[in-house]
């Protein structure tokens, strides 16, 4: 049988964040306006594969979705050491503004999920005439700890399968499953520690207060969506920070923490009315 | 309410692979009642219900028989769902030496929710 091969293409290439160099590798699909996507704690951008694939989308857009350094494909910076990794806010929106400017894109559309539908919040506060438009995916504006996270990264259990366990219960039942498992596959390929030093940022370090009121929607654009069984960042809490941003949220029914990969057929359902509003 | 834990079971059989090496005893209580379950390399191999006067486990999980039976649904609710939703939501505690329970978390999720019906029968 002959391959039937996908749109999508990948490429490595090097720059500089904070002024050190990092070899980061990232996949594309389509034309258009750009659509950066940004992938979940832990995983890399595999999650956005449906997306990549989508005649509709692609046809207007240009989708490009790179692994953040240290996940996926991308490497660790020169010197690393296993344990040292933590993501802090100020790094994350360096890596993302350094890869939209070192692709020299203009006006992009960026799309994040969990700490991805955190960080749009901050690209809001801080450069909202940067972008088209930003949409939040599991969008939180903080988030207390609930469970102890050092379990994520320690060397008597095996950090795959604790990350996998993690990740699969944030799913929703009625996801299929063979898109779950390829969810929580790549959570089982992270490396050690770095679903954990992603959460620094998602659990601490990023956590927006009052800041949340600086967001001006008429400047940028900004859509929430969040799936109904996420009870990391909660419908509840999107709703709120919809509400203080003035803007309306969108609850989608049958997905959970990962809705462009757990379940792409019930997400793309909310996602290209959004998109046709801002092409 | 877990007893059949130890009935044969298709999804049951073929998660003791992900638990080859794993030999336990842990405490699932709804309050009311305790069931004292053994594991023996990720076969379940007794399951006692109480009450009992000394019971011997490693962990214990911790949650009404209301939620317990929320999350045994065929398609339980979001929050229902899995033992994090139910620990997020502080229906449910973990007690004890977890490190049985977290190195093998998928394995306890896949277990407990082995018990859940094959077919939706209007439950909600």
């Amino acid at each position: 049988m002959k391959i039937e091969k996908e749109p999508i293409s990948g490429q490595y290439g090097k720059f500089k964040i904070d002024g050190i160099d990092y070899r980061v590798y990232w996949e594309e699909a389509g034309q258009g306006i750009p659509l950066v996507c940004l992938h979940t704690a832990g995983s890399d951008g595999r999650q956005y594969r449906a997306l990549l694939n989508d005649k509709k989308i692609l046809e207007k857009f240009r989708v490009i979705v790179f692994d953040m350094p240290w996940h996926g494909k991308s490497s660790p910076p020169e010197n690393a050491k296993v344990g040292n990794y933590k993501l802090s806010t100020d790094f994350y929106i360096s890596q993302i503004m350094s890869f939209i400017n070192g692709l020299e894109l203009v006006k992009p559309v960026v799309m994040g999920c969990s700490i991805g539908g955190r960080i749009i919040l901050h690209l809001a506060i801080n450069f909202p005439d940067k972008f088209r438009a930003l949409i939040g995916l599991q969008s939180a504006g903080h988030l207390d700890p609930y469970y102890d996270i050092s379990w994520l990264h320690r060397q008597d259990v095996h950090g795959g399968e604790v990350c996998g366990g993690i990740a699969y219960g944030l799913m929703a039942p009625t996801s299929p499953e063979s898109d779950k498992f390829e969810t929580m596959w790549h959570y089982m390929q992270g490396g050690p520690g770095i679903f954990k030093g992603d959460l620094f940022f998602y659990k601490f370090d990023g956590n927006i207060g009052n800041e949340i009121k600086k967001i001006d929607n008429s400047k940028c654009p900004i859509y929430l969506l969040t799936g109904e069984y996420d009870y990391s960042a909660t419908p509840e809490e999107t709703k709120s920070l919809a509400d203080t941003i003035g803007i309306e949220m969108i609850k989608m029914k049958n997905v959970g923490h990962f809705p462009m990969s757990e379940n792409p057929k019930e997400f793309l359902k909310y996602l290209h009315p959004v998109l046709n509003k801002i092409s | 309410m877990f007893k059949s834990l130890i009935d044969d079971n298709e999804k049951r059989s073929q998660l003791s692979i992900m638990a080859q090496y794993l030999n336990t005893s842990f405490m699932i209580s709804t309050i009311e009642n305790e069931y004292l379950v053994n594991i023996e390399k990720g076969v379940v191999k007794n399951v006692e219900e109480g009450p009992f006067v000394m019971p011997s486990y490693v962990f214990k999980l911790t949650a009404p028989k209301d939620e317990w039976l929320k999350f045994l649904k065929h398609t339980p609710q979001p929050g229902s769902h899995d033992i994090i939703a139910m620990l997020r939501r502080k229906v449910l505690k973990f007690e004890g030496d977890l490190h049985p329970l977290m190195s093998h978390l998928l394995y306890f999720k896949l277990l407990l929710a082995s018990l859940r019906p094959v077919e939706n029968k209007n439950e909600n």
